[in-house]
């Protein structure tokens, strides 16, 4: 965009001759045309910001009228507020001295990546996964998918960050068909573990697969709809539970 | 009177003076309460004490501007805050208490700051008669004690507006700031906004400046005349006025003519004082670890410390310097602990000592060749650049506040590859590095997201791993090259950040902002190491030495100071510009430093002796990039004015006078020879040039952003 001259005096408003005027006096030869309405919107806004400010102080004092003493009041307690000037010049100079002092820290040699610890970096994940026992199939119009669960072992998050999501976040229950309560809007994915359905009684700790998370089976309450894929068999003991699970699921709404 | 109380009882109760201060304060309880009321409505009228009062020192919004919480009183009908006092009028002085922070010489500011000096209305007769007077004295004196006209007429003008005097402060505005030299016209510019004392609270320059004193450089000669003048009965005011806002720092020698003297004024502080240019600076660059280069045949001799005599004679040079003393002028290697060398650092070493070898010699006859990277498409945008020290990337900070990140070699900029995959390579495999690299993330940029506010600077750490971006936002940001993702954000600045640098070793960095400090880190503290303050106004470029034990600022107040990073103590102020600094590069032998501002010229330095050695007139707009060559013989500088301009900083370097007159006084005597050191001028079409590198081979590498009018 072209940084043009002032607006040309015959077509503009006079507020907006004002403004262009006001820039000249503070040296300011160029600047985009849009800027005189900035301003002016600004000014009109922090205006009617302190005159509000300052009705209310007066009315507070019982005034008749809104006089100097008000709007002064309102500007000083407005410019605390929205315009913050940086320390002064005596108190920089005191935390510096104070910072100063202190010796430079020694370097461990061969500490690998030098960063803060890790609550002041930005490496930590910022999602959480959570196994999710799988959901009855027997209830109607749900989709038989695969189900990926994921393992109490390092589970693989599939994007890149620097610091793995603790075991520990990723709960397993060994049981094949309890439901977990889902927490929040989180949708949990299970991964059907590729033994036979005769095995699914016993609790082996199914190993990770890809955890990939494809969106379109996503339904509308958030959750990823699976279906069991072991017999319904397994799926019986808990149809208590299952009431529970799909309570939750409104709750999550 | 009361103020003057307060005030007093501050400075006993600071210096431990128990019993006086209980007795003091014992008879003052006659005017106590008073007193107390009084005090109260101090307090209360400036919410700034207030605020002051509420917070501990410690935090930031301490205001402790105590002249205005002592000029409240005169206020007539000063408003009641709505804000609610701290405890009951008791405690005033432990609130007021808080206030005075400051050192002595602030207290007695205080105390004298606030009389009045005479009648308001006279203030224009005042100025009038010494500007008489100082335009019949002789010539030879006439231009040190022209000196004096700009900050008596900023301190008296502010003087008057803080007092309330708002008709005679326009009118001595008026009659007066055409008189000014030119260059202090974007101040006077400044200073005509400013009409109201309410005006002044926020402006933390204009308040810095009324605290404190201007300095000024007179000879003895010009010094008597002016005080035999001064002290005559008529003119005590003025006399009183100069004795409480400058500081005459005399010197016994030859008055300075005008060309002198506008060399070097222009800063908001007037000059530096003598002896703020005394210490000792260890301008000498450390030491390299010698090892043998791994040569054609494979010497694998292995590494040798600084200097330990070898075994075996080396088929080429050392790496390291020759000599096996100490430097006098070096710092010892330990001043300051700085990260060990790995072994990719000597490999880049290595790599760095071969292409030295196939380096250009540059000269006058010699210029280098220039290739300029254009940003097409960034709508002024782009406001900063950095290159890598063996130019294989380039990064553009932008106003929409991304990180872009090219390269400029064929290879593509890869990520590490995810954790999964990583299990599976062979950890033994020679091309262990390589494999870690994931090559479908393979691109020739990248972007970076996280600021939220243009990116002001940024900076590659010297073993390619990390960047470092600052931003309007207040923050610092530290980005991993490998992953390409942010691992820290440093906030301190509360305000924008205007320049960061990675040391030249790496592991610190420093950053400088619009809360007129400079602040070094280091990457594994989240908090800064050291504290730079002292300015006057915002520090908007910041440089290591070479040695990484001094720290280069320049500011908007028009000064370049240097400080050191092993107890933040400022060892260097240079003054001279006329508007505020841009762009500072030091030489590659560590001596002498390169500065460029606004006003279109580029200042050198020579550290050692604190004096200017050398101007370089050419360029008409900001200079924004300075660059020394790789062997110190060219200084590259790129400007707004769309051209980058070589010269011969050989030349500009050399006969330098350094006799015991220049070196005491400060002076020197600068010779109009930017035609001659100027090698060339290399014009762009229309893009302003940001950044200048010298690639390892002495190719000049510019960047801009392409500005279509």
């Amino acid at each position: 965009m072209e940084a043009a001259k002032m607006a040309s005096p015959k077509s503009a408003p006079k507020d907006a001759q004002v403004m262009a005027q006001i820039l000249k006096d503070m040296g300011i030869t160029e600047y985009e045309p849009r800027v005189i309405n900035q301003m002016l919107e600004f000014a009109y806004r922090y205006v009617t910001t302190i005159l509000e400010d300052a009705k209310i102080y007066s009315s507070h004092a019982k005034k008749s009228s809104v006089d100097a003493d008000d709007v002064r009041l309102a500007i000083q307690c407005r410019t605390d507020q929205s315009f913050t000037s940086p320390p002064p010049r005596d108190f920089l100079l005191d935390i510096a001295r104070q910072k100063n002092q202190t010796p430079l820290p020694l370097i461990k040699p061969y500490s690998g990546p030098r960063l803060p610890p890790d609550r002041y970096c930005l490496t930590a994940p910022n999602y959480r996964l959570k196994s999710l026992q799988k959901k009855v199939s027997s209830t109607a119009g749900r989709i038989t998918v695969p189900r990926l669960s994921v393992g109490a072992v390092s589970s693989r998050p599939s994007t890149p960050t620097l610091g793995t999501p603790s075991a520990q976040t990723v709960s397993v229950s060994a049981k094949v068909g309890a439901p977990v309560s889902l927490a929040g809007q989180r949708f949990t994915v299970q991964i059907p573990s590729s033994q036979p359905a005769g095995k699914s009684a016993t609790p082996t700790t199914p190993t990770v697969q890809n955890v990939l998370i494809n969106p379109s089976l996503i339904g509308p309450k958030n959750i990823l709809i699976t279906t069991n894929m072991v017999p319904p068999g397994a799926a019986e003991p808990n149809p208590l539970k299952r009431k529970h699970e799909e309570d939750d699921d409104y709750d999550a709404l | 009177d009361r103020q003057t109380l307060v005030a007093v009882l501050q400075f006993l109760r600071r210096s431990n003076l128990r019993e006086s201060e209980e007795i003091l304060r014992r008879e003052a309880r006659l005017l106590g309460d008073d007193l107390a009321g009084n005090v109260a409505t101090v307090a209360t009228s400036s919410p700034g004490v207030a605020a002051v009062a509420a917070v501990p020192p410690g935090k930031g919004e301490a205001r402790g501007d105590s002249p205005s919480s002592r000029r409240e009183p005169r206020e007539a009908g000063s408003p009641c805050a709505a804000r609610s006092l701290r405890g009951s009028p008791l405690c005033w002085d432990t609130r007021v208490g808080a206030v005075v922070v400051e050192d002595q010489p602030d207290v007695s500011a205080v105390l004298s700051a606030y009389n009045q000096q005479g009648d308001p209305t006279l203030y224009e007769e005042y100025y009038s008669g010494l500007k008489h007077f100082i335009e019949c004295s002789l010539d030879c004196h006439r231009a040190e004690l022209s000196q004096l006209f700009y900050p008596l007429f900023v301190h008296m003008y502010l003087e008057l507006v803080y007092n309330q005097h708002e008709s005679e402060a326009k009118s001595f505005f008026e009659r007066f700031h055409g008189d000014q030299e030119c260059y202090y016209q974007d101040d006077l510019r400044v200073l005509s906004s400013l009409t109201k004392k309410e005006h002044m609270k926020g402006n933390e320059t204009m308040l810095d400046f009324r605290t404190s004193k201007f300095v000024l450089r007179i000879s003895r000669d010009s010094y008597q005349l002016l005080k035999r003048h001064l002290q005559e009965k008529q003119n005590n005011q003025i006399w009183n006025i100069v004795q409480e806002h400058l500081y005459i720092d005399i010197f016994d020698g030859m008055p300075r003519s005008k060309q002198q003297i506008d060399a070097m004024v222009g800063s908001l502080a007037g000059e530096a004082k003598r002896e703020a240019n005394k210490a000792k600076v260890f301008f000498g660059l450390l030491k390299e670890p010698e090892f043998d280069v791994p040569l054609d045949d494979e010497d694998e001799e292995g590494e040798n410390e600084e200097g330990k005599p070898k075994k075996k004679k080396p088929k080429k040079d050392n790496v390291g310097s020759k000599s096996k003393k100490q430097d006098p002028n070096a710092p010892p290697q330990n001043r300051i602990p700085l990260p060990e060398l790995k072994d990719s650092d000597k490999l880049d070493k290595v790599m760095n000592m071969k292409e030295a070898a196939r380096r250009v010699r540059l000269g006058p006859e010699c210029l280098p060749s220039i290739c300029f990277y254009t940003f097409l498409n960034a709508y002024q945008g782009l406001t900063a650049v950095d290159i890598t020290d063996d130019s294989s990337m380039i990064v553009g900070g932008f106003a929409d506040s991304t990180v872009r990140v090219w390269s400029v070699t064929p290879k593509k900029l890869r990520s590490v590859k995810t954790a999964a995959d990583l299990s599976l390579i062979d950890k033994e495999s020679d091309d262990v590095l390589e494999r870690i690299m994931d090559e479908k993330t393979a691109s020739e940029l990248k972007i970076l997201y996280g600021h939220s506010g243009p990116v002001y600077g940024t900076s590659f750490s010297p073993d390619r791993n990390y960047l470092l971006s600052c931003s309007e936002d207040g923050t610092v940001r530290l980005w991993s090259l490998q992953t390409f993702t942010c691992l820290v954000g440093y906030k301190g600045h509360n305000y924008p950040v205007w320049d960061t640098q990675f040391s030249p070793y790496g592991y610190y960095f420093v950053s400088g902002g619009h809360d007129r400090v400079a602040r070094l880190w280091a990457t594994d503290h989240y908090q800064p190491l050291r504290i730079f303050a002292g300015h006057l106004a915002d520090v908007t470029c910041t440089r290591f030495h070479p040695n990484s034990n001094y720290i280069a600022t320049g500011s908007a107040d028009r000064t370049i100071r240097l400080w050191d990073v092993l107890n933040g103590n400022c060892v260097r102020i240079f003054t001279g510009h006329k508007g505020p600094i841009h762009s500072l590069a030091f030489s590659p032998n560590g001596r002498f430093l390169a500065t460029g501002a606004t006003d279109g010229r580029v200042l050198l330095w020579d550290i050692g002796h604190g004096l200017m050695v050398g101007e370089l007139k050419g360029h008409t707009d900001t200079i924004y990039a300075l660059r020394f060559s790789r062997d110190g013989e060219i200084l590259a500088s790129g400007s707004m004015d769309n051209t980058v301009r070589l010269w011969d900083a050989v030349k500009a370097f050399e006969d330098l006078e350094t006799d015991d007159f220049t070196t005491a006084t400060g002076h020197i005597n600068l010779p109009e020879n930017s035609q001659d050191l100027l090698l060339g001028t290399y014009m762009t079409k229309s893009t302003p040039v940001v950044h200048l590198h010298f690639t390892r081979r002495n190719l000049l590498l510019a960047a801009g952003a392409y500005s279509s009018q």
